[in-house]
């Protein structure tokens, strides 16, 4: 296993895209919540101001982050679709490796790249938390937290999928193309053609949903309660945003698919000809 | 003498195109077995499976008696079709990769790359080599670690003279130290200069295979000329000695019948009281049996 850490981690600090991509979200993630942080939009009731405090920074910075997701999952195919191309795989088993060694290498990446964004996020959520939020004494800024662990897990699993993607093409540029098609064209309207329950079963759907869009009007408004209390106003009852499925129920479900996309890139790797 | 590999009944077919088929051979200690073929006779696809990176549809094959693994693999230098490393790597990183992979020192590392030829370059990034570098890096690749058993596959690809001359002295250096080496080649001059046994191969089915030697004696022609020369045909045409007699000009062209020799002939026409003027076995060039062969 320390030979699998060691080469990939040679071969990733020495790859000037893995580099650029990295620092690149780095920026994008940092430029975006600092933006957003000097847009203080107050009108009498509603504060934006809000969204910086704590706890609801732990559902806010998860979610801008999500966003750039698709980067870290561009990052993996990339790397992956390389060892195709420079036929690295085939060289490694060859010279010794196994076929799950080269499972265990890139599922590697996919932890360590996912372990960074993670702590990216929460260095800026405390970061821009402690700044903010006029008082945290009351421990408020713990409760939520646990949305970082599930952004973790969306983060593992869109690297999963591209990660499947690269195994099953082989091919870096058509792999990319077919994510974001996936992504944004094919599992979309497929769904429509399910009824709104089974919706939110999708394999897309249910990685986007770990961290939703949160409700910012709730938020900005200081009302906690707002989607909850007595008489509030619930954006998913009065149907503007889908019924979601319950936290706990999402992220098993994206443990499962994520465990999915694994094991069939595995299934490909072992059985195809390198 | 121990058996290093041996293959059963291998078979390989990419859709409806059969690249091996049913093949079987054996590896010794110490042999340099050469695989020779025309292009798609199955070299590479042959091994390729025993290198571990394509599956047979049938057949097996063993390491020293064993199921191939990855850790056999591991004491195996393989070279299979072109060098496989990272373009935008060093060439020293990319050693370090694969004596990783290989379990090897990484102090063997500058050991293999002077012995290439390649040390001074050992910082150049591999995608700023020539074609013949790339070609002796992956043979410094295969050396890594001193393995006992050497796959080479077209070790020469596209070497120009000086580069091939240079990878026959490693090759023959390596046969020196007693390795195992089975290389598939074009070359079939380079083959029978360095090869103890060979397999011919068309269409993934094995034409011939054994020592060198014995397939090149096999069916040397002997050469006869005198004054008699068609009488002497219809005499051994009529005795059953040879396979096969054409007359040449003066000259007769007798192919023998196993275990028959030049001597034969001598002993033959001496009884039928005809003179030979001259007498002599032709050796046969590897090319010339392979050429034959594969027609």
């Amino acid at each position: 296993m320390r030979s699998i850490i060691l080469n990939e981690i040679t071969k990733t600090w020495s790859y000037k895209t893995f580099r650029v991509i990295i620092l690149l979200h780095f920026i994008l993630f940092f430029l975006v919540v600092l933006v957003t942080s000097r847009l203080n939009i107050t009108i009498p009731g509603i504060s934006t101001d809000n969204l910086y405090y704590f706890p609801n920074i732990w559902e806010f910075f998860p979610w801008i982050a999500s966003w750039f997701n698709l980067l870290l999952a561009i990052l993996i195919i990339v790397m992956t679709g390389n060892e195709f191309t420079y036929r690295t795989f085939r060289q490694h088993v060859v010279d010794g490796f196994s076929r799950s060694d080269l499972l265990k290498g890139k599922a590697f990446m996919i932890l360590m790249i996912a372990i960074y964004s993670f702590l990216m996020v929460l260095l800026f959520s405390l970061i821009f938390g402690f700044i903010f939020t006029p008082d945290y004494s009351d421990g408020a800024f713990i409760s939520k937290s646990y949305i970082l662990l599930v952004y973790f897990v969306q983060a593992v699993a869109y690297m999963s999928f591209g990660f499947l993607l690269a195994v099953v093409f082989r091919n870096t540029a058509l792999a990319i193309v077919l994510f974001f098609l996936y992504r944004l064209i094919i599992e979309p309207v497929i769904r429509l053609f399910f009824p709104a329950r089974l919706r939110q079963f999708f394999p897309i759907k249910v990685i986007s949903n770990l961290t939703p869009t949160p409700e910012f009007l709730a938020i900005s408004s200081g009302n906690q309660d707002v989607g909850n209390g007595p008489g509030s106003l619930n954006l998913r009852e009065i149907g503007i945003l889908a019924e979601d499925l319950p936290v706990y129920l999402n992220l098993l479900l994206a443990i499962g698919y994520t465990s999915i996309f694994i094991g069939l890139a595995y299934m490909l790797l072992k059985k195809r000809n390198l | 003498m121990e058996k290093v590999l041996e293959i059963s009944n291998l078979s390989k077919s990419y859709g409806l195109i059969t690249a091996v088929n049913n093949l079987s051979l054996e590896v010794a200690t110490g042999d340099v077995f050469g695989i020779l073929g025309p292009n798609g006779s199955g070299k590479t696809t042959t091994l390729s499976v025993i290198s571990g990176i394509i599956a047979a549809d049938t057949g097996s094959y063993k390491w020293f008696g064993s199921e191939p693994n990855a850790s056999l693999r591991k004491n195996i230098g393989s070279l299979i079709e072109v060098p496989n490393f990272y373009p935008y790597l060093s060439l020293y990183k990319n050693l370090v990769i694969a004596a990783r992979i290989k379990d090897k020192p990484l102090g063997d590392i500058e050991r293999v790359l002077k012995l290439v030829n390649l040390w001074e370059r050992k910082a150049s990034r591999f995608d700023t080599l020539s074609l013949g570098m790339k070609q002796r890096l992956a043979l410094g690749n295969v050396l890594l670690g001193d393995p006992s058993i050497l796959v080479l596959d077209e070790p020469a690809n596209g070497l120009d003279p000086e580069g091939i001359a240079e990878v026959r002295e490693i090759i023959l250096r390596e046969r020196e130290n007693k390795k195992t080496i089975i290389m598939a080649s074009h070359i079939l001059d380079e083959v029978e200069k360095v090869c103890s046994h060979v397999v011919i191969l068309k269409n993934g089915q094995s034409l011939a295979m054994g020592r060198v030697h014995e397939l090149l004696s096999a069916d040397d022609p002997v050469i006869v000329s005198c004054r008699e020369a068609e009488k002497l045909k219809e005499e051994i045409v009529r005795s059953g000695l040879s396979e096969s007699v054409e007359k040449d000009g003066d000259e007769l062209v007798i192919v023998l019948k196993k275990g028959k020799g030049a001597r034969d002939i001598n002993e033959f026409a001496f009884s039928k009281g005809i003179v030979l003027v001259h007498l002599e076995t032709r050796k046969q060039s590897l090319e010339s049996q392979f050429l034959e062969l594969v027609k």
